[in-house]
């Protein structure tokens, strides 16, 4: 088995044990619940989930965006082996924006309308430089054309509304690298875009990935996306990892029951599709939690050990919580891989 | 499948008038440009294209919801097209739609057994006590508890609320179900049990489903045979097995080769053909083909000669002149 490949030295971001819980009128909301996660030098790491399974609260958390009485974030967030989490605004600023880069779903949102776009990358290269007005304008021009804006020089002078949804998104890509981060959190970048554009942003962000050297961070639900882009996948579920493992590995031989699920649930193009799996029932009320595995009300595979909660654990880089034995893991696959030959 | 043609459609034309960026000028967007299909009773039609390509459109053209600008669409041998609202009632029992968005589709003010029941007290299909008894049962036919029937729809999970539309749309024991991307709202694991539900409502009730959605995995796993459009036309139209392992339009060919893939086996992965820009402005339709500004084998001709879309082989049409993997 392959040595865990992010060694304490080469982790860009350390996240360990991260927790974030909301306190409501309905009770406490446990949205992240023991996330620990690296991200190497140049590595792109998916975070993969379904809708309320944490994953944009725990990146908004680490970068302390989510501020609020009624949240308690612990835990800790090295990044280059600082400590991060709990800075204030004030030394947060350098960091937001400049050292970590972020690129949001929604592109209208993320740009303010009443601003051009050149406007909107000649503020941020100047509160993160020292470039002179000119130099940022001209930066920003250089910008756009790398993000394969056509006829930059104009379009630079343009408000978002002048653009299409995958331009603008071009656009946020193009604020994101301005201060060459070292660190790019990504959620759900090509979810509101047509499938030929979010091919056209994959390509784009893998081709600057090659230029800028950043490491990347994806949040997403589709798993396509995770195929084609990351070297690392964390499965999340209720605010816990489900799984953690190169991308290949997971795909390939997942382990947890959440993952056959979730990848057996995708209907695919480049096959006829046999009857989809499904995972029974809907995710479970973040309110309602249940002690042990988070999966168990929704599981086939339930046992009575899974009252309670399972720690992550396997070989090396490949790891689940889940409390079947490998040989169990074995028998139940093999049985789905014969049950679907003879349908 | 019996072959006999439900619902035909020819030469539909819906277009939309607008206020023009210049004051006292008109733009017209054709969202829907000369299409024509035939469904067959028992199969699945799948729709495909991005956004604003006009499927949503057609959907609703053809199921009369959004009167045509031109054309006709008939419906087991009747003509639609021009009737009045009262003389098309009978046959809208016939035609139910489920729609996208299971949080905007569903009155938020009225129990999910009235929203279930009202089509059948329009309709007047029965007395109050049986369309009660009807209501119950329709619940258990879309996997739901009957004992939720005076709940409201936000006490629902997407997906339950999905099966509510679906148990709304077979309220009425429609031929054709029009689903309008049924499952897009839905995360993955709710997304294939709403289809695994779709599909066997289909054998039980013997339905006929033309199925819209942008989503190339969903739409080539519920169909039988599939229409790509873009820019308002169907630029192909196949049997989902071929029209997805030999594309013929540049425009199919490019789209499937873009789908993120999972890379589960050896198979070598597909080249992935990008196609440059954004789909044009359906208020500036380009000249010649709709594809050719996009198309990365468009010649001088493409510029000025629109490609029909023509039948070259058995139930495989192309608009295109030069047709990819024909050999």
């Amino acid at each position: 088995m392959p040595s865990d490949p992010t060694p304490l030295s080469d982790a860009v971001l350390r996240v360990s044990d991260l927790r974030v819980s909301f306190s409501t009128r309905q009770g406490i909301v446990q949205a992240v619940d023991g996330l620990s996660l690296d991200v190497g030098r140049k590595e792109v790491v998916g975070i993969v989930g379904e809708s309320g399974s944490g994953k944009s609260v725990a990146m908004y958390s680490m970068l302390g965006l989510v501020r609020d009485a009624n949240v308690t974030i612990t835990g800790s967030v090295l990044f280059e082996g600082r400590e991060i989490l709990g800075l204030s605004d004030r030394e947060m600023q350098p960091v937001r924006g400049g050292e970590i880069g972020m690129i949001f779903q929604d592109p209208m949102t993320a740009l303010t309308p009443v601003y051009t776009v050149g406007w909107q990358i000649v503020e941020q290269l100047r509160a993160h430089t020292d470039m002179t007005k000119r130099q940022a304008r001209t930066r920003a021009v250089e910008l756009l054309a790398e993000v394969g804006i056509p006829d930059p020089k104009s379009r630079v002078d343009r408000y978002p509304h002048e653009f299409s949804g995958g331009m603008r998104q071009r656009v946020v890509i193009a604020m994101a690298l301005s201060c060459n981060p070292r660190l790019l959190i990504a959620d759900e970048p090509t979810t509101a875009l047509d499938v030929t554009t979010q091919a056209q942003i994959l390509d784009l962000m893998e081709k600057l990935q090659g230029t800028y050297g950043s490491s990347i961070v994806i949040i997403t639900h589709d798993m396509g996306v995770i195929a084609e882009m990351a070297d690392r996948v964390v499965v999340m579920y209720a605010g816990r990892p489900a799984e953690i493992g190169p991308e290949l590995d997971v795909v390939r031989h997942p382990r947890h029951p959440y993952t056959w699920g979730l990848l057996g649930a995708v209907p695919r193009v480049d096959a006829k599709s046999r009857r989809l799996t499904t995972i029974p029932g809907t995710s479970i009320s973040p309110l309602d939690v249940p002690v042990g595995c988070a999966f168990a009300p929704r599981c086939e595979h339930r046992m009575d050990v899974c009252s309670q909660r399972p720690l992550m654990r396997g070989d090396g880089s490949h790891q689940d919580a889940c409390w079947l034995s490998d040989e169990q893991r074995v028998a139940i696959r093999t049985k789905a891989t014969a049950q679907e030959a003879s349908s | 499948m019996s072959g006999e043609v439900l619902l035909r459609a020819t030469d539909v034309v819906k277009s939309f008038s607008s206020r023009g960026t210049k004051v006292g000028t008109r733009s017209v967007s054709v969202a829907v440009n000369g299409v024509s299909l035939e469904v067959k009773r028992g199969e699945t039609l799948g729709i495909v294209g991005e956004s604003g390509c006009g499927k949503s459109t057609l959907a609703r053209c053809l199921v009369q919801l959004t009167p045509v600008t031109s054309g006709t669409v008939e419906f087991k041998g009747v003509t639609l097209t021009g009737l009045s609202r009262r003389r098309l009632r009978p046959h809208r029992r016939e035609m139910q739609l489920v729609f996208q968005d299971p949080y905007a589709s569903l009155n938020p003010r009225r129990t999910v057994g009235d929203i279930v029941a009202d089509p059948m007290r329009i309709h007047k299909v029965a007395g109050e006590n049986e369309i009660v008894k009807r209501v119950e049962n329709l619940f258990v036919t879309v996997g739901l508890d009957p004992s939720y029937l005076r709940r409201y729809p936000h006490e629902f999970s997407g997906g339950q609320r999905q099966r509510i539309g679906i148990a709304r749309a077979l309220a009425l024991n429609p031929s054709l179900v029009v689903a309008d991307e049924p499952v897009s709202a839905l995360d993955v694991s709710v997304q294939a049990q709403v289809l695994n539900l779709m599909a066997d409502l289909q054998d039980e009730l013997d339905l006929t489903y033309l199925f819209i959605a942008h989503d190339l995995g969903v739409v080539r796993h519920v169909s039988d045979r599939v229409g790509v459009m873009y820019l308002g036309e169907i630029v192909e139209l196949g049997d989902a097995e071929t029209l997805y392992e030999r594309p013929l339009h540049p425009y199919t060919e490019a789209l499937l080769s873009v789908v993120p893939e999972l890379n589960d086996t050896d198979a070598p992965k597909r080249e992935r053909i990008l196609i440059s820009g954004d789909v044009p402005d359906p208020s500036d339709r380009p000249t010649g083909c709709s594809f050719h500004p996009r198309c990365p084998i468009a010649t001088e001709r493409c510029t000025v000669e629109k490609p029909a879309l023509v039948e070259i082989g058995p139930g495989r049409s192309v608009a295109c002149h030069y047709p990819r993997n024909t050999a």
